[in-house]
């Protein structure tokens, strides 16, 4: 067990090259030829957040500058939560050409995705920080605590997105089941409301939400300038390492039988 | 010294009559009492078993579907065996098919880097070989072009020349030699010679039976999975000409 891990390790280290290019090539790829280019990664989710900070704000009569940054303190971690697992669902199919021609870590794979946009999130909540300053709202020290938080949902996005690849190839329909679970996720996930704002009969799903805690670890440095509960930052990381265990267990046990079925 | 050592290998992949089974036929199934069978198992290779030392020069022969490019890739670690073992020892190159992984959207010296390192190749190795690929291609006007628009030739030329240009312990080659025009040919046909030359080993797969007793030592003829004779070129392709044309 130990040398597999090690040898596990080892040609992921080896394979560094390649994760690399396939990271840029996802960075790239997307709106080579834009007039905009990369900037489209950060104006496309920043309007997008725009619109519905708008129409919430009043639909909830909120105070349009406290929303705003409450929302985009929600839907920068959700967005890329989301996206990863959803993205990462489709990267053994999308790779098989590769896959069957080349021997590769078939980890890198999910592991480019997860890379990729966290390098988006990451500048899309640099965005954000600027939105913030702009807006004349209030910055603490607790905004230090953001790159922890990051690591935490890295690992949390990715423990999830390799369940999700492994699966796929097993049960295509899948694909379109993650659409489906993660826009039901979505809502009952505390990001347009307060925490404890849904009430009654679906108020026990949201507690269930493994999701909950990641967002709060964004919110409160940023929307309540504290840094989370010591509960909630326990409770989060104790999701993502039970989503490592559990994506690396079922991706190292069904590797192999990837490339037969694909 | 390289050396592959090949002991009671088998490959077996299932096939599915229909389609991919779905949520709702794996969860159907669970409650049939008498599981519907949906695939049957095809062996693509069966207990082959064999060594390769350094210095041999081996050619697959075997008609269509005789499990040579799949014994191939297996080398190459694309298809684990489903028993028996592989033991390599020495760099082994992947090519099986060159340009794959080469994306339409990215330039030519783009694709180098990408292509390059998913055949394996370090940044800093790279940077020293990019520019002996574009000259040996002939595309230093276009290399900076998507290769969406190259015309085959071009592509193939590049994918070629990158392909060859490092020097593998173990070279694997299935069914390659370079398209291109005449000049670009005979080029290509002598790299691949120095590139057969310097290798310790080299494993072909090839149709034409007049290359592979030209470039081999060495002949194995596969057939429906299972090793059928191994021995002398002219020996092994003679038995394999004669029994094709009583059968």
């Amino acid at each position: 067990m130990k040398t597999n891990a090690r040898s596990f390790l080892g040609e992921l280290y080896d394979s560094r090259n390649v994760l690399s290019q396939l990271v840029s090539q996802q960075l790239i790829l997307r709106y080579r030829r834009t007039a905009l280019g990369y900037f489209w990664t950060l104006i496309n989710p920043l309007l997008m957040m725009s619109v519905m900070a708008l129409v919430f704000a009043t639909l909830f009569k909120a105070d349009l500058k406290t929303f705003t940054v409450f929302l985009f303190a929600g839907m920068i971690p959700w967005n890329f939560f989301s996206s990863a697992v959803t993205q990462s669902g489709a990267s053994f199919i999308n790779n098989e050409g590769l896959i069957k021609k080349i021997y590769l870590p078939k980890i890198i794979f999910p592991l480019s995705i997860a890379f990729a946009l966290l390098i988006d999130s990451a500048l899309s909540f640099l965005a954000l920080f600027v939105i913030i300053l702009f807006i004349g709202g209030s910055l603490s020290w607790a905004v230090l605590f953001i790159p922890i938080a990051y690591v935490i949902l890295f690992f949390f996005a990715l423990g999830i997105s390799l369940i999700t690849s492994v699966a796929t190839v097993f049960f295509r329909d899948l694909q379109h089941i993650i659409l489906i679970a993660m826009q039901g996720l979505f809502f009952l996930t505390p990001i347009l409301y307060k925490n404890d704002a849904l009430a009654g009969k679906v108020a026990w799903l949201v507690g269930l939400n493994p999701v909950v805690p990641f967002i709060e670890l964004f919110r409160a440095p940023l929307s309540q300038a504290s840094l989370p509960s010591i509960i909630v930052i326990l409770q989060a990381i104790g999701f993502s390492l039970s989503a490592m265990v559990i994506g690396l267990f079922i991706f190292l046990q069904q590797e192999k039988k990837i490339v037969f079925r694909l | 010294m390289s050396s592959i050592l090949i002991e009671n290998l088998s490959i077996k992949f299932r096939i599915y009559h229909d389609r991919s089974p779905s949520f709702k036929d794996y969860f159907a199934s669970l409650f049939k009492r008498q599981r519907h069978v949906a695939y049957s198992d095809f062996w693509a290779v069966k207990d082959v078993s064999f060594e390769i030392k350094a210095g041999d020069r081996v050619g697959i022969i075997g008609h269509n579907g005789a499990g040579k490019s799949t014994l191939l890739k297996a080398l190459c670690r694309v298809y684990e065996p489903s028993d028996g073992r592989i033991s390599v020892d020495g760099r082994i190159a992947p090519l099986l098919e060159i340009g794959a992984g080469f994306h339409p959207e990215f330039t030519g010296r783009e694709n180098i880097y990408l292509n390059g390192a998913i055949l394996g190749y370090t940044k800093q190795q790279l940077n020293v070989i990019e520019p002996e690929v574009i000259t040996f291609a002939e595309l230093e006007e276009f290399i900076d072009t998507p290769v969406k628009y190259y015309s085959t030739g071009m592509y193939m030329r590049l994918a070629f020349s990158l392909a060859t240009a490092m020097h593998p312990d173990i070279l694997v080659l299935d069914e390659i030699f370079a398209g291109g025009d005449a000049a670009f040919m005979a080029k290509a046909r002598a790299r691949m010679h120095n590139l057969i030359d310097k290798a310790d080993i080299m494993i072909m797969v090839s149709h034409d039976h007049e290359l592979i007793k030209s470039l081999c030592n060495r002949v194995i003829w596969l057939d429906h999975g299972k090793l059928t004779a191994d021995g002398s070129p002219e020996d092994v392709v003679g038995r394999y000409l004669a029994g094709k044309h009583n059968g």
